[in-house]
């Protein structure tokens, strides 16, 4: 089924490549919020998120010449997105090894449970079982998770995510399928009683 | 999405020029000319400093009394196989078909995988078809061929790389297609200029440097082509 958001983001990111310069602002209406959701997801760090998503726009402002005709353009904006966020991972790593003293106060890369506060029962017990499955997600092996996120998550096809990951769509079903099934098991854990 | 980051994102796109689809396709046939201008160049030079300044060599006398002789029909028939080689790994290279996110790692691995195959076979193949002898050149074992190669694919390959300008999915497998592409063109060149069709020859002056030049693309690939953050 046609999404009229999307579509339009092709139609503006072929306008804009043909040199009409506002058709950017609406480059950027049609493909912000779901790029923006994925990086939140992918770093759940607002400030590191927004900062990836300025790169991944300017990265598509910078190569809009090479843009191809009738190309979509949301698994490219993916594609841009998830390699900055594994330069980025990268990037910190390293930092990190190089100056270990200093405290990891932007280690956006782990999850605080301490932020999630609740009176009732029953929503703690939601953001418990919550944090057991995004711990579980953070420990699959980073192909399976990817697979998840783009297909489970951002909602792509079998096989604009076989793209975006540069794989095959069988690859794509396998990682997916590994990954349920261990989100399934921790999900299993969570629920039965201590 | 906050108006204060949609307004940060625009304010930035609009303060860094960036080419048109008109602009780039002018920048990359200029790149595409000095492309061909430098690999003309080093083939000339090459040429000039090893062999006289001949550009093609249809023999020479390989032992005492013992000649190879390289009839020009069956420079033309390799030669020409070999650019239509060239032509098709180029296209493979820097042409990514619907989208844009390029060929698929299968396609990519398939091209990397037949250029040189093809190649040696069709330089092999056509040698056998016109009964050309394969014998050994001792005084050639094949460093010069693998000297001129890495000349004249030099540019090319930089080049090429340019034009390429990114590739956010599999970026060093591009660039080893790449490094294959540029290594086709020197192969055309070393057609041109080298007589020998002795495997180990071959082997060693014209297939490998085809390998070199597809790990330096895929080491440059991963370098130039896989968007960085800041």
């Amino acid at each position: 089924m046609a999404n009229p958001g999307l579509d339009g983001a092709d139609a503006a990111m072929e306008r804009y490549a043909r040199g009409d310069a506002a058709a950017f602002a609406d480059v950027y209406d049609a493909i912000a919020p779901r790029l923006l959701d994925f990086l939140r997801r992918a770093t759940r760090h607002a400030s590191a998120a927004e900062d990836l998503m300025q790169q991944t726009l300017l990265h598509i402002h910078r190569a809009r010449g090479s843009f191809i005709p009738g190309a979509p353009v949301m698994p490219w904006a993916f594609a841009i997105a998830r390699r900055l966020v594994t330069d980025s991972a990268r990037r910190r790593r390293v930092e990190r090894r190089l100056f270990s003293e200093t405290p990891a106060d932007d280690d956006w890369m782990t999850y605080d449970p301490t932020a999630a506060t609740a009176a009732a029962d029953d929503l703690l017990h939601a953001h418990r079982l919550a944090w057991r499955i995004q711990q579980r997600l953070d420990a699959l092996p980073e192909l399976q998770r990817n697979a998840y996120r783009l297909l489970r998550q951002e909602g792509l096809s079998l096989k604009r995510a076989a793209e975006v990951l540069g794989t095959s769509v069988s690859a794509v079903k396998l990682r997916v399928h590994r990954a349920s099934v261990a989100l399934r098991a921790a999900l299993r854990e969570a629920e039965e009683p201590a | 999405v906050s108006a204060e980051l949609r307004a940060r994102v625009l304010a930035a796109a609009a303060a860094e020029t960036s080419p048109t689809r008109a602009d780039l396709r002018r920048r990359n046939l200029l790149i595409g000319l000095v492309a061909a201008a430098s690999g003309l160049g080093a083939f000339a030079i090459f040429a000039a400093l090893l062999s006289e300044g001949h550009l093609l060599r249809l023999g020479g006398e390989v032992a005492p009394h013992q000649y190879l002789e390289r009839p020009i029909g069956l420079v033309a028939t390799s030669v020409g196989g070999a650019l239509v080689v060239a032509t098709t790994a180029v296209w493979l290279a820097l042409r990514r078909g619907r989208s844009m996110l390029g060929r698929s790692r299968r396609r990519l691995l398939c091209g990397a995988a037949l250029i040189p195959i093809t190649l040696l076979a069709w330089k092999v193949g056509s040698s056998i078809a016109f009964g050309a002898s394969m014998v050994a050149w001792p005084e050639r074992p094949g460093e010069r061929c693998l000297a001129l190669s890495l000349a004249v694919a030099a540019g090319p390959l930089l080049s090429f790389l340019a034009i390429r300008r990114s590739a956010p999915v599999q970026p060093a497998l591009n660039g080893a297609v790449i490094g294959f592409a540029a290594g086709a063109f020197a192969w055309v060149a070393a057609d041109l200029w080298c007589p020998v069709a002795y495997v180990p020859h071959v082997l060693l002056g014209h297939v490998l440097p085809l390998g070199v030049l597809a790990g330096a693309g895929a080491l440059l690939g991963r370098a130039l082509l896989a968007p960085r953050s800041r």
